[in-house]
């Protein structure tokens, strides 16, 4: 019985933290929606899920890697928006996605540096950037409206082979996740900074030699990048810029990073425990769709969710 | 620039907190810029209309002196509001509706400091959690659309002034005063200024760590309902969105008051300067014709460069 559960919340000592617990939740959930309703099982349906849940996997791979170094990016939501708006601006795709990209990266970049240079606290720093990139999105389209480049909207509403767009974004995004966080020596200095930082050694990752600062920096622009792929995917979904898209995907993205078994304080955490726990989103917000419970009340309880998760994980610091 | 900060004068000035230059120079532009604006009349109306910020602060501050943040009291003046202004509660008393409010806030408070103090969950998620999941709940209730009037006992309250001075502002004067003396004289104030400098020092010299820390959220749960009173009476209406950019704005006010994450210092009046220069900064930006995405970049602009201001000093210490 002791194996059972500890192989289902995730051994204790464990780098990847719980995610098969997750797992049941999906396949538990996906029963229950389909005993419940006849449209769960429905070919349409089943098809729409994967666009549905696109956006926010991409969001909350991006948010797994700064939550791994114990920070937080709160300005995911607004660089959704905000990539909606530039993409909507009118103008050449081969000019507009570059720069969506660019600008993203240089999102991220203030938010690393601020962090990492001025001593500013991740939260506070992602705080006020959400609120600049909303002003500034406001700025360029005050309403929703305009067209994105045909490409883009091709490029998620299409299919290739016969298999729809929208899976081969999946692949890409956690193929380049995967490569960052298991395949390369940045990935490993995530979990070593993220250890210090949840430990409440701050500069234990320093002291052994890994260029701390440079790897929080590039986990900030990686996070920005992915809410802009993110955002380009959104924006081929309702083929116009909207300044609210992004409202509260931060808190969703987070939700679903810890869901997945990913420890907020930082270092524990697992690429497909974030998938999982994006498809819990996912699939959540389609079955109260499917069962039209009232798009208010499913942010209180997307809320209350996110409360019960983070309640349930432990950490030894107090406060923020 | 290390040099500079070591200078004793450069070091005696970053230790006042940015709110007090910011609001000198946001006085002396108003003063260049429309003299006739600054008389006791015109200033008491736009001080008047920040006072719910002003409370919502004071609790603020304090949950911010014990490392913690309050990101729920939009939630909870919305809410307030709605249980006021939609008519649950046919021909209820002001004061039956006073205790409720009272009540909502201090049951949200207590909530967020036992996840905060005792389960020792992200302050920033569980307040922003308990925030959405208000809103949403009041949207629900009210599918959307606002709800109906305010009793009008609000307003005649509200509009009431001694001398020049409309009463909200001594009301949130006193309160200050009431706070700063609090936390002077009296042993919970120590102890959320121990809290504040280093929580485990605190916990091995005695001072209960989770009580203070949870005592401070109920608090602030407390003046977020007081808060959300006088949002209420100065609206006069029912809203689905009253409220809603307060507790960020809150934060603003607090960090350029001189309260900081991870230190225990600020006081009471700096955060109180904030608000004003808050109340100053949207009547330049009105009169410069400056509309709501750009006041979103200024308040953005102002708690980071706040927090900038403090990373660096606390560096060069």
């Amino acid at each position: 019985m002791t194996a059972i559960s500890r192989r289902l919340t995730g051994a204790r000592g464990s780098r990847q933290g719980m995610w098969l617990l997750p797992l049941l939740i999906v396949l538990a959930i996906a029963l229950w929606l389909s005993l419940q309703t006849a449209q769960f099982l429905n070919g349409e349906n089943l098809l729409n899920l994967v666009p549905q849940a696109m956006p926010l996997v991409i969001t909350a791979v991006g948010q797994m890697f700064v939550i791994l170094l114990g920070g937080l990016d709160l300005s995911v939501g607004s660089m959704i928006s905000f990539t909606t708006a530039v993409l909507a601006l009118g103008g050449p795709a081969w000019a507009l996605i570059p720069a969506v990209f660019v600008l993203a990266a240089l999102v991220g970049f203030s938010n690393g540096f601020i962090i990492t240079r001025f001593n500013v606290h991740p939260i506070i720093a992602t705080l006020s950037m959400q609120y600049i990139l909303l002003g500034i999105t406001r700025v360029l389209r005050p309403v929703s409206g305009g067209t994105v480049p045909d490409i883009v909207i091709s490029a998620v509403a299409g299919s290739f082979l016969g298999i729809p767009m929208p899976v081969f974004w999946g692949i890409v995004t956690l193929a380049v996740a995967w490569k960052l966080l298991y395949g390369s020596r940045f990935g490993l200095h995530l979990f070593a900074i993220g250890g210090g930082v949840s430990s409440g050694v701050e500069d234990a990752a320093h002291n052994f030699g890994i260029a701390d600062r440079r790897n929080i920096v590039l986990a900030y622009v990686i996070c920005a990048c992915f809410a802009a792929l993110a955002g380009i995917f959104l924006a081929g979904r309702i083929v116009s810029g909207d300044p609210n898209v992004g409202l509260l995907f931060e808190l969703d993205a987070i939700t679903a990073v810890a869901i997945g078994g990913t420890q907020l304080s930082g270092a524990i955490g697992s690429l497909h425990g974030t998938v999982i726990g994006a498809l819990v989103m996912a699939l959540l917000a389609n079955g109260m769709n499917l069962t039209n419970v009232s798009p208010f009340i499913q942010t209180t309880i997307k809320g209350a969710i996110l409360l019960l998760v983070v309640a349930l994980q432990s950490r030894k610091k107090m406060g923020l | 620039m290390a040099a500079a900060l070591a200078n004793p004068v450069m070091r005696r000035l970053l230790r006042v907190p940015p709110a007090y230059y910011v609001f000198a120079v946001l006085l002396a532009v108003l003063w260049v810029a429309r003299p006739n604006m600054l008389n006791l009349n015109i200033m008491g109306i736009f001080v008047r209309q920040i006072v719910p910020l002003g409370i919502l602060v004071l609790g603020q501050l304090l949950v911010m002196r014990v490392r913690s943040i309050d990101l729920s009291g939009g939630g909870v003046i919305l809410l307030i509001n709605y249980t006021i202004s939609s008519g649950v509660f046919p021909g209820a008393s002001m004061a039956f509706f006073i205790v409720l409010a009272l009540a909502i806030g201090l049951a949200v408070g207590f909530f967020n400091g036992l996840m905060v103090g005792v389960r020792r969950v992200s302050a920033v998620i569980v307040t922003l959690a308990v925030g959405i999941v208000l809103v949403g709940f009041v949207q629900y209730l009210s599918s959307g659309k606002p709800p109906g009037d305010v009793p009008g006992m609000f307003a005649d309250i509200y509009n009431t002034k001694l001398g020049p001075v409309p009463t909200p502002v001594i009301f949130w004067v006193a309160a200050s005063a009431a706070l700063s003396l609090f936390l002077s004289r009296t042993v919970f104030g120590r102890f959320v200024t121990s809290v504040g400098e280093n929580v485990q020092a605190a916990h091995f010299s005695g001072v209960p760590v989770a009580r203070t820390v949870v005592l401070t959220h109920t608090l602030a749960g407390l003046f977020a309902g007081i808060a959300a009173l006088v949002q209420t009476a100065s609206i006069a209406v029912g809203s689905v969105r009253v409220g809603l950019d307060l507790p960020i704005l809150a934060v603003a006010a607090t960090i350029l008051g001189g309260v900081v994450f991870g230190r225990g210092e600020g006081g009471v009046w700096g955060p109180f300067f904030g608000v004003l220069s808050f109340a100053l900064l949207f009547v330049v930006m009105t009169t410069f014709g400056v509309d709501e995405p750009g006041k979103l970049i200024a308040q953005g602009l102002i708690i980071l460069l706040a927090a900038i201001f403090y990373g660096i000093r606390s560096r060069s210490n």
